[in-house]
């Protein structure tokens, strides 16, 4: 089958869906994705400076671009699109491609998540099966459970931050566990000397600005610095039951219990961690579904449900998806915009059906 | 046989001074027929090997593209310029002057800030309650993007410096900075100090050589003399 037949076939999945087209820009303006992801993303962005001399890019990734079209729209409630497009990013690895054709789909603005999961996953599952790729192995998993067990973690509200802000960067994510279980981040030394600057500088004109922060504000941080120690057991103890908690990685149908067993081990109360997985609608589907808490942390801004289909024969993945309730936000919404989405990659799935 | 070797020199500064000794000391002397200002120079042991005085950023330019088959400049220029280009250089010797070091400094009153991770801290306050982006002023956004990432900072902006970096933050046009220092007096004089694990490079002076005159050997003979 060639590429051009399997996309009229997936698209046709997304249209019966009731998925309406969108096509998104392929021009955006490149503070979007910046102020998002960061100078380190920069890099990987294929840009360009308009005769204004603003900075422009072509679209690294869909989802973005969708987000970007939907409030560029001013539209309001529940929109479900689908589109057919090109993503534009160059990549740390030489042996992938920069134009990456991607079919996708987004539900923006819909307030039912575990409904809204279920749809996604359920039309790319379809989508997969048009096509007749049988064997696949689907991994899923929730980011959110983390964030959530953070929060129910006795550590310094700071660490909890620094944790939960760096649970998409595995490596320097691992850096930060190390520091937790060994050393303090406060030198006493310094703490010393920079308490008589602390008195002194509380007798200043609070709202005075130095270098963009005022003094009220380095003073309440510094204060709660010196005054939210950490004991070194406590840090060791919440690192183990972090990474223990990262080990959990089985089959959907296990996935509550084993959950309810690493609850129970480390005295954890029970409804600290609410999923919004569609696990019923996943265990049925008759695929290999394998959850793993450990997942989905390469992509910032996913916040919620996190899935990747690859082929069984040769782990090379085809789909991927998520649930991302703050993108839209940080792209500019006044208020929060629920969202969720998934898309099909083209040039790997012709690698695949060669 | 006319000048078949070339050598580019730093042209300005304490470095040119301390090149100029080192040479010295290896008992080359150097001619100009212009004087003092003449950019061009001769080796009076090796007639073949014209010295030219370049910015020391230029010299590691031209080892790159060949123009230059050696030179003396700093490491942290070379570990700055792009990767294509350091791939053409190879270090042959560091020598014992122009040591400084690449740090990451904040303003003296930002007395809550120790480490990097702290800036972290505060790069993702400016970015949900401001707005903004931190801004971190350099003349070396390279390096200073590489020792970020590894250091899991992420949200923060670059702004490309000519000079003069530690006055950034006291007037608006950056939060913090990275810069090169020797003594970090100019820092403390500017009101600024280092974070505690901001250290980004240790940089000396080096004698480079490009590697494309390294395959030849009358060349390389030339090169084993510094």
């Amino acid at each position: 089958m060639k590429s051009k037949n399997y996309s009229k076939k997936i698209l046709k999945v997304f249209k019966k869906r009731g998925f309406i087209f969108s096509e998104p820009d392929v021009l955006l303006d490149s503070n979007y994705i910046i102020q998002r992801s960061g100078e380190s993303f920069k890099k990987l962005m294929l840009t360009f400076e308009d005769d204004n001399g603003k900075n422009m890019c072509l679209r690294p990734d869909l989802t973005i671009a969708s987000c970007v079209k939907y409030l560029e729209e001013n539209s309001k409630g529940k929109s479900k699109i689908y589109y057919s497009g090109q993503a534009y990013r160059r990549s740390n690895n030489s042996r992938d491609s920069i134009v990456n054709d991607q079919l996708g789909l987004e539900i923006i603005g819909s307030k039912n998540r575990t409904l809204d999961n279920k749809e996604i996953i359920n039309t790319i599952l379809k989508a997969i099966k048009a096509i007749k790729i049988k064997k696949i192995i689907v991994n899923v998993g929730d980011v959110s459970l983390f964030r959530q067990l953070i929060e129910s973690l006795r550590i310094p509200e700071r660490w909890k931050l620094r944790l939960i802000r760096h649970f998409w960067r595995p490596k320097y994510f691992e850096d930060l566990l190390n520091r937790l279980g060994t050393n303090s981040d406060i030198d006493p030394i310094a703490i010393d000397f920079d308490k008589r600057r602390f008195s002194k500088m509380k007798k200043l004109d609070q709202n005075q600005e130095i270098a963009g922060r005022k003094i009220s504000e380095i003073l309440s941080r510094f204060d709660k610095k010196i005054s939210d120690p950490r004991s070194f057991t406590e840090g060791k103890k919440t690192a183990k039951i972090i990474r223990e908690f990262l080990k959990i990685n089985n089959p959907i149908d296990q996935m509550e219990e084993s959950l309810k067993n690493f609850l129970q081990k480390y005295n954890i109360k029970k409804n600290v961690i609410k999923n919004e997985l569609p696990i019923k609608s996943l265990s049925k589907s008759g695929y290999k579904v394998i959850f793993s808490t450990n997942f989905g942390r390469n992509i910032e801004y996913y916040t919620g449900m996190v899935f990747e289909i690859s082929v069984a024969k040769n782990k090379q993945e085809i789909a991927r998806g998520g649930r991302y309730d703050n993108l839209l936000k940080s792209l500019g919404s006044n208020k929060n915009i629920f969202a969720v989405g998934a898309a099909i990659n083209l040039n790997n799935l012709s690698r695949t059906i060669k | 046989m006319k000048n078949l070797f070339t050598i580019g020199l730093p042209s300005k500064g304490r470095l040119k001074e301390s090149t100029l000794n080192y040479l010295k000391k290896k008992n080359f002397k150097l001619t100009s027929k212009g004087g003092d200002r003449d950019y061009f120079a001769n080796l009076n042991n090796l007639p073949n090997v014209k010295v030219i005085y370049l910015h020391a950023r230029e010299i590691i330019e031209r080892l790159g593209d060949g123009t230059l088959d050696l030179g003396i400049s700093g490491l942290d220029l070379l570990y700055e310029s792009a990767v294509n280009l350091q791939k053409k250089i190879e270090v042959k010797k560091k020598l014992y002057f122009g040591k400084a070091t690449l740090v990451v400094a904040v303003p003296n009153d930002w007395i809550d800030v120790q480490t990097v991770a702290d800036l972290e801290e505060i790069s993702f306050y400016f970015r949900d309650k401001k707005n903004l982006r931190l801004r971190v002023a350099t003349k070396y956004p390279n390096l200073t993007n590489k020792f970020f990432t590894t250091k899991g900072v992420t949200q923060y902006k670059i702004v490309l410096s000519l000079g003069a970096t530690e006055t950034y933050p006291f007037t608006g046009s950056s939060e913090v900075i990275t810069d090169i220092t020797s003594s970090g007096s100019t820092l403390k004089a500017n009101n600024l100090r280092v974070l505690k694990d901001g250290s980004i490079l240790r940089s000396q002076a080096c004698i480079l050589a490009s590697k494309k005159s390294l395959l030849d050997i009358k060349k390389k003979r030339i090169i084993k003399l510094f």
